[in-house]
């Protein structure tokens, strides 16, 4: 390590502690704020609250229509997860494995949604969604968040796929079992936490995705960052900041998930 | 050719690779390549990298398709068999065990893809975990393993569904040589208690003169010498070989007669080689242990034997390496030599004249030989 802390002066030290300390500030206090919040006594998202409540729970827990639209999120996410890892992974071994030509102008293509705005994307898919018919249901929904969820899950998956020696499978088709066999038995528990990671991202792309859900929600179905967002225009509840901190509460959640189950991964390789 | 093959010499060959191909664009990696493997042969495939040797391997394996030519496996053609189907054994350079399962799984993953009944599955693990001397190992996983703990259960992996051939890549490259002398030791005891057709890959000639009962030797894609060890080592057939296995002495001499010929100037006697004209150029080969060598006052109380040549020649360099000596000289007309010898002569000076002796019977005859190969001798 070039820049370790002891070797620094006491001075820097405390320089370098008060920068990252300011960095953190600004990206966490945000999410304390609303956390607190959400268990404000005040209508109007007073800071400092004056009292403390859960009733702001109690009315989100029990309006169906925030209780629908949380379901409806993660209908989607599970939904845009699954999906995504599914053509993520065959993609992954046709861009890794094949020889084809244009394998990087495909890559380049299936990782487009990453780079071109995403109200672009948006409106695009509900002008012809628009005309399909489709707005509104929650093929709709998932479609639109798989063009955005793919890349992130195609690049863990195929990170973890590069870094695969395929002489392993190799050997497992050279012991007897076809391609598919080793593939199955060998190179997918060898790159599991690679497409674990990617059903993690596309999950969370998914769960707290926006711009495209705004355009193709309907009153009948909307998921949570929607709801949010058409209640948000009509009144500034502190319902508001439960909801948020339900969003922040799942990711939390299953990024802790993710953590414990890397950790019961043995060190392979 | 050694003495066990000329007895298996009649029976028809476990492997038959007959004109075999393999391109790459406009790369010729294996170039009508054809060989026979003898049921029960420890077959050593050497040569530099890119030389094609494990090109052809992988076209026995399956994981390479031959652009064209044939591969028969007891009579059999296997172009169309896929690679699980070939009952092939096979051990990788990295070892490729399946990270995620024990040694003991590592092992009898062959035998559950062959959907072997539980007792009869562990008792061939077992039996082989006896074999490679892992059975403390067998819950471990392969991270858990050194390099040749770790190479030896590949080997037993590829041994437990008793493959007719086993196939092995380059498998000691990642050791170090101590640990690679053992494994080589306990590979060739395997393979004479087993039996079994091994074709191995190395680049290392030490290791396939150790191991081998037969060493093909590849460059661009042919085998440009096959044979014994011994055989190859001794009496290369073309000035590549010689060139490549061991160190070598290339002079350059002009036909005189069939068992005479000019070296800068002098008279030589040469093996009798037929098919050659007067004045033809030819290159003689010596091997440095072959040349003795020998100080002016030892030149003159020694009489030489019948059939040997003496030649003049300067000390360059002389080193004293333990068990042998060797020494580099240039002749008057500039060709450079090296002898290398079991005893030690005292006092020998670089710039000193001495005179170098061989039997003529020692020195490979060559009518046709590449400038470019005779260099590798200088990279040695």
């Amino acid at each position: 390590m070039l820049l370790t802390p002891n070797a620094l002066g006491w001075r820097l030290r405390g320089g370098l502690l008060l920068v990252t300390g300011a960095i953190a500030a600004v990206l966490l206090l945000p999410i304390v704020f609303i956390v607190l919040l959400s268990f404000g006594s005040s209508q109007w998202l007073v800071f400092p609250p004056p009292g403390w409540t859960l009733k702001w729970y109690q009315q989100f827990f029990s309006n169906p229509e925030w209780m629908q639209a949380a379901l409806a999120s993660l209908k989607v996410a599970l939904l845009t997860t699954l999906v995504s890892v599914a053509l993520a992974l065959p993609c992954a071994f046709a861009l890794v494995r094949g020889t084809f030509p244009g394998r990087k102008t495909l890559y380049a293509f299936f990782t487009l949604p990453m780079i071109v705005p995403l109200v672009v994307i948006a409106v695009a898919i509900y002008a012809l969604f628009l005309r399909l018919g489709y707005t509104g249901t929650l093929l709709a929904f998932v479609v639109s968040h798989v063009i955005v969820a793919l890349p992130f899950a195609l690049i863990a998956i195929i990170n973890s796929l590069k870094l695969f020696d395929r002489s392993i499978e190799d050997a497992a088709v050279i012991c007897g079992a076809s391609r598919l066999q080793a593939i199955y038995r060998v190179t997918l528990p060898g790159i599991w936490p690679g497409v674990f990671a990617g059903a993690l991202f596309a999950f969370l792309v998914s769960w707290d995705e926006v711009v495209l859900s705004v355009m193709m929600a309907s009153p009948n179905l909307q998921t949570l960052p929607v709801k949010m967002w058409a209640t948000l225009r009509q009144d500034l509840t502190p319902v508001i900041a439960v909801a948020s901190t339900v969003l922040i509460g799942l990711s939390l959640l299953v990024m802790l998930a993710a953590a414990l189950l890397r950790r019961r991964q043995p060190r392979s390789r | 050719m050694s003495a066990v093959l000329q007895n298996n010499a009649p029976a028809a060959p476990l492997v038959r690779l007959q004109n075999l191909n393999k391109h790459y664009g406009d790369f010729t990696a294996v170039d009508d390549l054809s060989l026979d493997i003898q049921e029960g042969e420890f077959l050593t495939f050497l040569g530099s990298s890119g030389s094609g040797k494990s090109t052809t391997l992988s076209m026995l394996a399956g994981f390479e398709t031959p652009s064209s030519g044939a591969i028969n496996v007891a009579g059999r053609s296997l172009l169309r068999v896929p690679p699980h189907q070939r009952d092939i054994g096979m051990v990788f350079q990295r070892y490729s065990l399946f990270p995620h399962l024990s040694v003991r799984d590592n092992i009898g993953f062959p035998l559950d893809i062959r959907k072997l009944g539980a007792a009869e599955r562990n008792q061939k693990v077992d039996a082989m975990l006896r074999l490679v001397q892992l059975e403390a190992f067998a819950h471990r996983r392969p991270a858990q393993l050194s390099g040749g703990q770790q190479q030896r259960v590949a080997i037993a992996r590829a041994l437990v569904y008793e493959p007719r051939i086993l196939l092995m890549d380059e498998p000691l490259g990642a050791l170090d040589k101590k640990l690679r002398e053992d494994l080589q030791d306990e590979l060739r005891q395997l393979h004479r208690r087993l039996g079994i057709t091994i074709v191995y890959v190395t680049h290392d000639q030490e290791e396939a003169l150790r191991l081998s009962q037969r060493i093909a030797i590849f460059s661009h894609g042919r085998i440009v010498g096959l044979g014994s060890g011994y055989d190859l080592y001794q009496n290369p057939p073309n000035a590549f070989v010689a060139a490549f296995l061991g160190n070598s002495n290339f002079l350059r001499v002009t036909a005189r007669a069939q068992a005479h010929c000019d070296f800068e100037g002098q008279e030589l006697a040469m093996r009798p080689t037929t098919g050659i004209k007067p004045n033809q150029e030819l290159l003689l080969m010596l091997r440095p242990e072959k040349l003795h060598l020998l100080s002016p006052e030892q030149a003159a109380t020694t009489p030489m034997p019948a059939g040997w040549n003496e030649i003049p020649a300067r000390i360059g360099e002389a080193l004293f390496l333990g068990e042998s000596q060797s020494c580099t000289l240039r002749t008057a007309g500039g060709t450079p030599l090296m002898v290398k010898s079991l005893a030690h002569a005292q006092g020998l000076q670089p710039g000193q004249v001495v005179r170098l002796r061989w039997a003529a019977s020692d020195a490979c005859v060559y009518t046709e030989w590449n400038d470019a190969d005779l260099s590798k001798a200088a990279a040695h």
